[in-house]
């Protein structure tokens, strides 16, 4: 290696350390709370004296007044999470498919559309949203926070699974109309394969939105068996004396199931998003 | 198996026609290669018969039958795009049984059929890799698979060899040709490549802005070219054009060019005194002891020639001597065709005399 080489790769490492340390500072200290007992969560040591595993015990068999709709509050975080995942996701392939690959009319307008709700703010909408659901009937149902999440998410994953799908070669839907192709067949054995890495992406990135999601929420859902994990998370701090290692140990669980749909889709993410993100 | 007939098909975007009224038919089993440089409307046409745009007045019949209004899959073609469009995510097996499948074929019938159609395209030991997998060369040989296990009434080429290299290009030239003697399937063929039009065709129909110039043989649009536009296109390198006038006197014809007189065959059309544009092959120009007077310019050896440029009176003409030529760059020559190989042109329209 040449010394200018090295010199590069000592200057890339002296930015990407404290980067590094930075980011991960805030985990660590989750993790470090959640292994520390009681009394030594505190104590500002690097390392708790006595490392425990007790709290997750506590978590898992539910053993405090914060926790004991836990599994069915982690239930609740899924459903909603890969439910709004899996409607945004065929909304906004249908959509992308009608508009990029059949040209059907007024395409451009719900592109427009789509695009102009990038510029409202989703809390701007939170108050709207929550007299639209209690005019339904549907406050403390989860179908609410399922409706309002996938109305949120889904103008983005039209646009940009829009975009991807125009960068599919024309020739191809050509070519299957010719080899016999219904437009169903179309979307079924050529368009969908095609698109799987965006897919993938857009219904992580739904998923995780919705998952992550904590003032829609907090709105919309009320009752203890309903709310969501993040939800619940927030219910911590409303005591004085807040139990904040085992906040900590449930904070890691809740951190756990984005982290690893993060780590198996990792090849589609970087891939999927910003393949849509710029107009060619 | 069937004719193709297009009876004064026009096509418009919007405001703007470009099909001005094109009829053209077909005949069984023909190989008819449709060229003109691009935007002469020879791709839409054949689109049109695709079905893949939409006829805006006209008819295209297959057989006796109108297509105007039939989708494509039901219109009984299969056709070769210039991008070969094949389908990334198959094999190359799944790739030409695709429209089978479609089709709910039988899947015995579907491995016979494909398995015949790589047989015949050489492509046996490629069936279970992906396009990505394949040169160039290999995935056009799969586009024609495709289109091959189809059996279908009509072939379309859609500029197949645009994206081959250019000694891969002649090897597929020769394949589809033989492929055609073969298969005896009629084929609409489209290319910008005039070369590719003489060696492949039966016959070749030249368009130029939304009409056909001229339709014919091969060597008969290479013998008579019917106007300038084909005289300048069909040939290469291109037909020697001058600016000159027909004088007749006794009986005798000639044309006089830049103080130069070239003879013409004694049942040369035309009048005396009109002004005309001549049109010579440089293979058909020789160096002589009386002509057009030039100045040899650049001497181009090609092996089984030599292509001379030569300036003469500010137009510069190409000349193909066969074999070797003593001709140097700085040599003054005269240049004369022989009386049968003149074209003769009309000055305004641009037709032949």
């Amino acid at each position: 290696m040449s010394w200018k080489k090295a010199g590069t790769e000592a200057r890339l490492l002296l930015v990407g350390i404290p980067v590094a340390l930075w980011s991960a500072f805030p985990i660590y200290h989750i993790f470090l709370f959640a292994i520390s007992s009681k009394d030594s969560a505190f104590s500002g040591a690097l390392w708790p004296a006595q490392p425990t595993l007790r709290n997750f015990g506590a978590v898992f068999k539910q053993e405090h007044f914060f926790l004991y709709h836990f599994w069915q509050q982690m239930w609740n975080s899924l459903w909603i999470a890969a439910t709004v995942g899996f409607l945004t996701l065929l909304i906004a392939t249908c959509a992308a498919f009608a508009i990029s690959r059949l040209r059907v009319r007024g395409g451009r307008l719900v592109m427009n559309a789509a695009l102009f709700t990038y510029f409202i703010p989703a809390a701007f909408l939170a108050v709207p949203m929550y007299k639209a659901m209690s005019v339904y009937g549907l406050l403390n149902s989860s179908w609410s926070l399922v409706l309002a999440m996938v109305t949120l998410a889904s103008p983005y994953a039209i646009w940009v699974l829009k975009q991807a799908s125009d960068k599919l070669p024309w020739e191809l839907d050509e070519a299957a109309r010719i080899d016999g192709a219904t437009p169903m067949q179309l979307f079924r054995l050529v368009y969908l394969p095609l698109m799987l890495p965006s897919l993938v992406a857009i219904g992580t990135y739904a998923l995780l939105l919705a998952w992550n999601e904590y003032l829609y929420a907090f709105l919309l859902l009320s009752k203890e068996t309903n709310v969501t994990l993040a939800v619940a998370l927030g219910h911590f701090l409303s005591a004085d004396d807040s139990p904040w290692e085992l906040l900590m140990a449930t904070g890691l669980l809740y951190g756990l199931p984005p982290a690893a749909i993060y780590y198996v889709f990792r090849r589609y993410m970087v891939g999927g998003l910003t393949a849509g993100a710029v107009k060619a | 198996m069937a004719s193709v007939h297009f009876r004064d098909v026009r096509k418009s975007f919007g405001a703007t026609e470009i099909l001005h009224g094109v009829s053209l038919d077909i005949a069984d089993g023909e190989f008819v290669v449709l060229v003109g440089p691009s935007g002469c409307g020879k791709s839409t046409l054949l689109r049109m018969l695709a079905g893949l745009e939409e006829v805006t007045r006209g008819e295209i019949a297959i057989d006796d039958r109108v297509v105007n209004e039939v989708d494509s899959k039901d219109r009984d073609i299969a056709m070769v795009f210039q991008s070969y469009a094949l389908y990334p995510h198959m094999t190359v097996r799944e790739n030409m049984g695709f429209s089978l499948r479609l089709r709910k074929a039988e899947r015995a019938i579907v491995d016979e059929r494909v398995g015949r159609a790589a047989q015949i395209l050489n492509l046996q030991a490629y069936l279970e890799r992906y396009p990505r997998e394949l040169s160039g060369g290999q995935r056009q040989r799969v586009a024609m698979g495709r289109a091959i296990v189809r059996d279908p009434k009509v072939f379309l080429f859609d500029e197949p060899l645009s994206n081959l290299d250019a000694k891969l290009r002649v090897a597929m030239r020769a394949e589809i040709k033989a492929l055609h003697q073969r298969l005896k399937t009629t084929t609409v063929y489209v290319t910008h490549d005039q070369v590719e039009a003489m060696t492949m065709a039966d016959r070749i129909a030249v368009m130029n802005e939304g009409r056909i110039e001229q339709l014919g043989e091969p060597l008969a649009l290479y013998d008579r070219p019917a106007n300038l536009f084909v005289a300048e296109f069909i040939g290469s390198p291109a037909m020697n054009l001058l600016d000159a006038r027909l004088r007749r006197s006794d009986g005798a014809a000639w044309v006089e060019l830049a103080g130069a007189r070239w003879a013409l065959a004694a049942g040369a059309p035309g009048a005396d005194g009109q002004q005309v544009k001549v049109g010579v092959r440089p293979e058909h120009l020789r160096l002589g002891a009386e002509g057009l007077a030039g100045e040899v310019v650049v001497v181009e050896p090609t092996g089984a020639g030599t292509e001379l440029v030569v300036q003469c009176d500010g137009a510069s003409l190409t000349v193909v001597v066969h074999g070797r030529s003593g001709a140097r760059p700085g040599d003054r020559v005269l240049l004369a065709p022989g009386p049968d190989h003149v074209h003769l042109f009309d000055a305004s329209s641009g037709a032949r005399l």
